[in-house]
């Protein structure tokens, strides 16, 4: 009997330190396959006009995703809620936003939008009203920069892929220069970046078909993966779950590839095409509270809606 | 027996595996593996042989005819090689000559990487030097025509091409362990062994910039040009005009007044601003190399100042879609490839700087005013195409030539369609048809 108890007292301390090591080490959970599972796809606002060539996507919560109606100028926001939008799309329209891509809210529920056009970010108050263009303060030189992308974390703060000056920007959430983070001396061209629950920075270079990062205050970048040309065609997007696993979107390829986060190819997911579960050209891809994953399906002209099943 | 211990058994084993080991690297010929007689390893041969008597008059014969060694490269009874050569053809050669393709060579010309020595050299002997089948450069012009045909036509030749050793006064002929393109060396090393940089008239022709270690090739064209300094045939305005200052800043450094896009914009000024204006401007347009990405600033052989062909510069980015192109040109099975993707011209339907329209396509209605620029789609004999007619899968769209067709190329799918069979293309929509 004490020997049972003994037995099964050490199994529960193992287990106990395995769950301590998988929550503060952040050590990789046993992956199982992962599949999306296709939920349904979104057409068009409330008045039944269909989205044109949509190319962002941003979710909040378990319900808010606001999407970046790239052809037709504007922002809709809608209300997701077990597998169907529910009735009140609310369409966002601002005169200093005419070509808006990427997407992104904040904690507070602010909208951040990269205008393609402008080449700049639109923020915008929950209720969708024109709060001003972000202009980063304290810049240190060169001051000049090209915002190729952006993306911000858990504490709102903000990171800017500067093409121009090859570098992240890391602002607070009011704008204001925090640190930068110099690129990598080699790489092909980078499109996009990220942030992992971690803090690590993860960028895609979809040239050289790579992931990047760079750990929580860490001053430089270097390679996650070889070279993954293997399982991604051109890869312009990348977003990231709260398990730090790594979503890549395959632009050309019309797929989203899944990375550990240890940059390990865990599986590669949905195809080039029309039917429905299919992606013609995606561009940006979010997850939400519950593991709803959203693409921008721009030459589609949609928004897929999947869920991860493992 | 021992020797201080170690047993003598173990010192002929030693002797044995060294000698053995000596033996492995040495050349096929060296062994009279078939116990011939006297004189039998090559004289016999020619009895039969006749015409290499004659080859052997020849001012340059391969040293193991010349000694009557047939057998260095051919067995006398049998073989699994043609004309009974002792090895593979395409190995046979390197048993003596390995140095001509060292492990770690930066670049390799492909006919020697594939063995094929003879496409250059006789085997036995010729009147060439190193036994070439011709003599100079008419040889590499051989294959290299389009090369050959250019030099024939050009005001001015780089003189090196006419004097000595011809093309191989730059080039090695087998492989360069530190360039590419078979050079010797890489400019400007390999120009500075002929050319002056301390001369009063070299500086003067540079406008006193300090050009000694900057790339030649920039701007001349090393094996010649219709320009004079053989300055490549397609060239900035600012650099045949001797205008350097107008990018760079003063004589004393190479140093740009500007960074690239700023600085081109100075002259280029309504293009980029209709580059700006577009919803959507290329990414490289407005990052750190900007222009330069896909331009010389200086001059080059192709339209445009671009750094190589338009196919070539599209595809140091985007190398998965001009695979699709290559695939494509290279099926038999493809005869009715669109023109621009056969071509490789890539800015028949993209706009390279920027456009309005998603991938940077030139006009927003792609059936109307991009395919239609060609192909008369009114006419097309099998199905309702155009802005009208709505895509029954997706009332979002409308059926286009690019629902049916994939204007990149589709490797091996006849007529670019999407799908390799008409079925299959067609029950994506008609799905009525296969319930």
């Amino acid at each position: 009997m004490t020997k049972m108890i003994n037995g099964s007292g050490k199994i529960i301390l193992i287990m106990a330190e395995l769950l301590v090591a998988v929550l503060f080490f952040q050590l990789p959970l046993s992956e199982g396959a992962m599949k999306f599972r296709y939920i349904t796809s979104v057409y068009t606002d409330d008045k039944g006009l269909g989205l044109k060539q949509p190319e962002g996507v941003a979710c909040s919560g378990e319900s808010l995703l606001i999407v970046a109606d790239s052809g037709n100028g504007r922002l809709l926001r809608y209300s997701y809620k077990d597998g169907a939008t529910e009735l009140g799309t609310v369409e966002i329209k601002v005169d200093q936003l005419s070509y808006p891509i990427k997407t992104e809210i904040n904690s507070n529920g602010e909208i951040f939008i990269l205008d393609r056009k402008l080449r700049s970010i639109v923020r915008l108050s929950p209720a969708g009203e024109f709060r001003g263009y972000l202009q980063p303060v304290g810049l240190p030189s060169p001051t000049a920069y090209v915002l190729r992308s952006f993306t911000i974390d858990r504490n709102d703060n903000i990171y800017i892929l500067d093409i121009l000056s090859e570098r992240v920007l890391i602002l607070n959430p009011e704008g204001k220069y925090v640190s930068q983070i110099k690129f990598p001396d080699e790489y092909g061209f980078f499109s996009d970046v990220a942030v992992d629950f971690r803090g690590a920075v993860l960028l895609i270079d979809g040239v050289g078909g790579m992931v990047f990062s760079a750990g929580k205050n860490s001053a430089s970048f270097s390679p996650l993966t070889s070279s993954l040309k293997e399982y991604v065609r051109f890869s312009t997007s990348l977003t990231t779950d709260d398990r730090a696993r790594i979503y890549l979107v395959d632009r050309n390829g019309g797929s989203i590839v899944i990375l550990g986060q240890d940059g390990s190819f865990l599986s590669r997911q949905s195809g080039r095409g029309w039917k429905e579960g299919s992606l013609n050209y995606p561009a940006q891809m979010c997850i939400n509270k519950k593991g709803e994953i959203f693409v921008a399906d721009t030459n589609n002209s949609r928004v897929q809606i999947f869920l991860m099943v493992e | 027996m021992k020797i201080k211990g170690i047993s003598l058994g173990y010192v002929t084993l030693f002797s044995l595996c060294i000698m053995s080991f000596l033996n492995y690297g040495a050349p096929v010929h060296s062994a009279n593996e078939f116990k011939l007689k006297l004189g039998a390893k090559g004289q016999i041969c020619l009895k039969c042989h006749e015409k290499f008597n004659e080859t052997l008059k020849s001012r340059f014969v391969h040293p193991l005819l010349k000694k009557g060694e047939c057998t260095g490269c051919h067995v006398p009874h049998t073989s699994s090689h043609k004309s009974l050569l002792n090895a593979d053809r395409a190995k046979l050669c390197y048993n003596c000559h390995k140095e001509v393709l060292p492990e770690n060579a930066r670049s390799s010309h492909e006919v020697v990487v594939e063995g094929n020595c003879k496409t250059c050299h006789d085997s036995h002997g010729s009147n060439n030097k190193f036994i070439l089948l011709k003599s100079g450069n008419e040889l590499c012009f051989d294959c290299h025509k389009d090369m050959g045909a250019d030099l024939r036509n050009v005001r001015f030749k780089h003189k090196s091409l006419e004097n000595g050793k011809g093309c191989l006064n730059c080039h090695d002929p087998h492989s360069s362990a530190k360039s590419n393109f078979l050079l010797e060396s890489r400019a400007p090393s390999l120009c500075l062994k002929c050319h002056q940089t301390n001369k009063v008239s070299f500086a003067k022709k540079h406008m006193n910039y300090p050009v000694t270690n900057s790339d030649c090739t920039s701007c001349h064209n090393p094996h010649g040009s219709n320009n004079r300094g053989i300055i490549f045939d397609v060239a900035h305005a600012a650099v045949t005009e001797g205008k350097c200052a107008e990018c760079h800043e003063k004589p004393a450094s190479l140093k740009t007044k500007q960074k690239t896009t700023q600085l081109c914009r100075g002259c280029h000024q309504d293009m980029v601003e209709q580059t700006f204006s577009k919803n959507r401007v290329h990414w490289p347009v407005v990052d750190k190399v900007g222009c330069v990405n896909c331009h010389d600033p200086h001059a080059t052989k192709e339209q445009k100042l671009l750094k190589g062909s338009i196919v070539t510069v599209c595809g140091q980015c985007h190398a998965d879609t001009v695979q699709l192109q290559e695939w494509s040109i290279k099926n038999p099975e493809n005869k009715r490839l669109c023109e621009p993707v056969k071509r490789g011209n890539c800015i028949a339907c993209h706009s390279p700087h920027g456009a309005d329209n998603v991938l940077l396509i030139r006009e927003q209605s792609i059936t109307n005013d991009l395919c239609g620029r060609c192909h008369e789609w009114e006419t097309h004999s099998t199905h309702p195409i155009g802005a009208k007619i709505i895509d029954n899968r997706n009332k979002n769209l409308t059926v286009e030539c690019l629902t049916c067709h994939t204007a990149c190329g589709t490797g091996n799918n006849p007529a670019m369609l999407t799908f390799s069979t008409t079925h299959e293309l067609c029950i994506q929509c008609h799905v009525e048809r296969i319930k």
